[in-house]
């Protein structure tokens, strides 16, 4: 196990989120403005319309900008993020996914170059060649959606791969169809909206039939994704659904998101139909942002849904591997360490730390709640889901009751020895200005 | 707990799905790669905002191109960096994690300056599409942000090179220093010999921009001779500066590494000397050499690279650790996706390559002249 970062008052959770949810959207303008783009680029020379060259140009332009210079640094981003906050589960699902990812790079690479070859080729090569380039990259970008879709899936329903450890057993999982069709669609959507926005900036006539195919592409997009949606919400595991039915937080943003996608589809539904004339970039803009928050709302229900898991019936949410799997030879660390204590097994502490005693209980316990419980709440008053506001006064001993019942809610079990346990509970009462016990009962117990 | 039973618990459990070996020689090859595209983003990041401050005509001229062409080279680098950050993390991972987490803040931010830094160097090449518009200050902004993700990427691979130093750097007392803003282990020769060979490898690029263009008859010739003559003269200062940087690394070393008898430096040794004396014979006709100086220069590079792994492996010896222990289940369906993948995209590169490299030439003009006109 690693050192810890820590991100106090916000949160580390915040970190990834913010970096993951922005992604979305130039990561699906990525995978969904080209296959609209090529759409029209056939259609300009079909009809002989040069105008509608001038809005792909300026499309493309803008897609190098946002999707490749954001889009490829927040996706990284995502991956760093990860590495500080969780880096087990990171390196878990690097060491079982390192093909597929190398395989989406390959991907990456072909749309980068596709990309950079079609916006610097305009009029130096033939329409039909250059009409192809854009198909290549609209194609080369759809399959990185295909293979990533696999490991997020993973995460939620690792499918057959608990009993096999193989890689497409866990790739082709419940929850990857439906993912892979709700994005597939989701893209259309989001791709519509951004198109809609170049789209204004324009000041030609090609605008207003680009605003009625982005309304068309988006609507249609926006309403198939609703479909899928309900697929995934069948294909979800128990736990998942559980979550979803009892936590209010995750009530609040499934809310967000269906109020988001229908106010989108009333502004698609404007565009398609001709009504679109009023929307300036300000108008584009601010449905950028709309779509932004529901995105917000929508990832953030599926990552909530995941607790207590990071990688379902291996890793829990703060790492520690709580179930033993037979297909690799892992042994569950919840179990040895509940034997042996976590602090003997943790490197990174003070050499002191190793066993608690009278003199370090605090700083022992200070430890283990670090280790178990960063990875979704703060420990300073105030500060985003902070256990000292949770927590408001709670003594020692009923901390102690309270770690012993943990899984019943959708948090990881405490582990740990018994005196860890009572060590833990002793800094929790600490920081929730509780009543705080003697080192001897923290040491010894109730004797 | 000892260091080496410490690397050995952060070891993923899962093992690797494939040969320990293939991933590290995977990663030698595209770490080069990704250096060599670095070279050229620092390098024409650095001559593009020198270019910007000169009343010389080509100076600007070449500043505008170079602004343009580091756009694109910015892309690349960060495609092309996303390989080596993976297969690092397959074999190397309790280094690297490790590493990262101390300075956790830091690799955030390392984010934040290429972003800025790529968006920048667009402005600085947008604003400039018709004439010099007061833009410098983009210019700049790009190399100063180029230069810190460079400091920050030293400091993270240097400190995953001393585990024996770790603990000493995240605890004091009974306290441990989560607040991720760690940087530790600077070696300054080190960071300089991956610096200046940006100047190498651009100054070989603008012999290679003069090359390419020869054809065209519609540019300007002269200019492209200047730049070419201009590429090659960094060119030799840089690769000079470089090997003298080399060897004061080298003597900086450890004694007991015995680096410099290792194999793959000795190779080192020679493609200096043989890249330094062709630098030299290219003064007869700089375009010329184009090719074979950057063909050379990619071979020298590839070499350090496998030189970088082998000191990584002496600096990782103590401890005991070994990627060919990691425990390995072969995974034939995900290597096979990958190597199908890998073979088709070669294909498809190669395809849209082949096209831009022709265009750029202009031998599609005639084509596209006849079916334009009546």
């Amino acid at each position: 196990m690693y050192p810890l970062f820590e991100i106090p008052i916000v949160g580390g959770p915040i970190l990834i989120a913010a970096i993951a949810t922005f992604h979305i959207i130039p990561s699906h303008v990525a995978t969904g403005a080209f296959w609209i783009s090529y759409f029209i680029e056939r259609k300009a020379l079909r009809e002989n319309r040069p105008e509608l060259l001038e809005f792909l140009k300026k499309l493309s332009l803008s897609i190098l900008i946002f999707c490749f210079v954001t889009g490829s640094l927040t996706g990284v981003g995502i991956w760093f993020a990860a590495t500080v906050l969780s880096p087990r589960a990171i390196s878990g699902l690097i060491h079982t996914y390192v093909w597929g990812w190398a395989a989406e790079w390959v991907f990456f690479v072909i749309e980068i170059v596709a990309i950079y070859v079609y916006y610097y080729s305009f009029d130096k090569i033939s329409p039909k060649v250059h009409l192809r380039i854009g198909l290549i990259y609209a194609v080369a970008a759809w399959f990185s959606m295909v293979i990533i879709t696999g490991i997020l899936g993973f995460m939620m329903t690792p499918g057959g791969w608990l009993e096999t450890g193989g890689f497409f057993s866990g790739f082709f999982n419940q929850t990857y169809w439906p993912q892979l069709f709700f994005r597939t669609s989701m893209m259309f959507a989001i791709a519509g909206c951004y198109a809609a926005l170049v789209a204004s900036t324009l000041r030609n006539g090609g605008r207003d039939t680009v605003r009625r195919i982005a309304g068309r592409w988006g609507l249609v997009g926006l309403m198939a994704s609703g479909v899928f949606a309900a697929w995934y919400y069948l294909a979800l595991p128990a736990n998942a659904l559980e979550n979803l039915a009892s936590i209010g937080y995750v009530a609040i943003m499934l809310k967000l998101a269906i109020v988001a996608a229908v106010l989108l589809g009333g502004y698609f539904f404007l565009l398609a139909s001709g009504r679109g004339w009023f929307v300036n970039a300000w108008i584009g803009t601010a449905m950028m942002v709309l779509l932004f928050a529901g995105i917000i709302g929508g990832e953030s229900v599926r990552e909530f849904i995941r607790r207590p898991y990071l990688i379902p019936g291996y890793m829990y949410s703060n790492q520690i591997i709580g179930h033993e799997m037979a297909a690799k030879e892992i042994a569950s660390e919840a179990e040895r360490f509940n034997r042996q204590g976590l602090l003997p097994n943790y490197p990174f502490i003070p050499e002191q730390l190793a066993t608690v005693s009278e003199e370090n209980f605090l700083a022992a316990g200070e430890v283990l709640v670090k280790v178990e419980c960063l990875a979704c709440h703060t420990l300073a008053k105030g500060g985003r889901n902070a256990l000292p506001d949770i927590l408001d006064g709670l003594d020692a001993e009923s901390a102690v009751y309270l770690l012993d019942d943990l899984s019943r809610s959708y948090m990881p079990p405490f582990v740990g020895n018994a005196t860890e346990q009572r060590a833990a509970a002793a800094y929790l009462a600490s920081i929730a200005g509780g009543e705080l016990p003697s080192a001897r009962w923290v040491v010894k117990g109730d004797e | 707990m000892d260091t080496n039973l410490m690397i050995q618990t952060l070891q993923d459990p899962m093992g690797v799905p494939f040969y320990p070996m293939v991933f590290q020689g995977l990663s030698i090859l595209t770490f080069a790669l990704h250096i060599f595209f670095v070279n050229l983003v620092l390098g024409g990041a650095l001559i593009a905002a020198w270019g910007y401050f000169s009343s010389d005509q080509r100076w600007q001229k070449l500043s505008r191109m170079l602004a343009k062409v580091t756009t694109i080279n910015i892309s690349i680098a960060i495609v092309l960096g996303v390989a080596p950050l993976l297969f690092v993390q397959v074999i190397y991972d309790p280094f690297w994690y490790t590493s990262n987490l101390l300075s956790a803040w830091w690799t955030m931010l390392f984010l934040a300056a290429l972003i800025t830094g790529a968006l920048a160097m667009y402005v600085f090449y947008l604003k400039r599409k018709t004439g010099k518009q007061r833009a410098g200050g983009f210019g700049l902004l790009a190399v100063a942000c180029i230069l810190f993700a460079a400091l920050i990427i030293h400091f993270l691979s240097m400190q995953a090179l001393h585990p024996e130093q770790w603990l000493g750097w995240y605890v004091s007392g009974l306290k441990m220093n989560t607040a991720g803003w760690g940087l530790n282990s600077l070696q300054i020769s080190r960071l300089l010999h991956f610096l200046v060979p940006a100047l190498l490898n651009t100054g070989i690029f603008l012999m290679l921009y003069a090359w390419y263009f020869k054809p065209r008859e519609d540019l300007d010739q002269a200019y492209l001779a200047w730049a070419a003559k201009l590429g090659l003269s960094l060119a030799r200062y840089a690769v000079i500066a470089t090997t003298l940087i080399g060897i004061w690394w080298l003597i900086g070393l450890p004694a007991e590494f015995h680096f410099m008898t290792d194999h793959s430096l000795i190779a080192g040794y020679v493609l200096a000397i043989l890249l330094i004396a062709l630098l030299f014979k290219a003064q007869q006709d700089p375009s010329g050499y184009a090719p074979s100086a950057a063909v050379l220069s990619l071979v020298t590079l590839v070499v350090m690279s496998v030189s970088r792994e082998s000191l990584r492996l002496s600096y990782l010896k103590p401890f005991g650790y070994s990627i060919y222990d990691y425990p390995t289940t072969v995974d034939w369906g995900s290597t096979s996706l990958f190597l199908a993948t890998f073979v088709l995209g070669i294909a498809v590169v190669a395809y849209l390559l082949t096209i831009a490299f022709k265009a750029g030439r202009g031998e599609y003009m005639q084509e596209l002249k006849a079916s334009t006109e009546p």
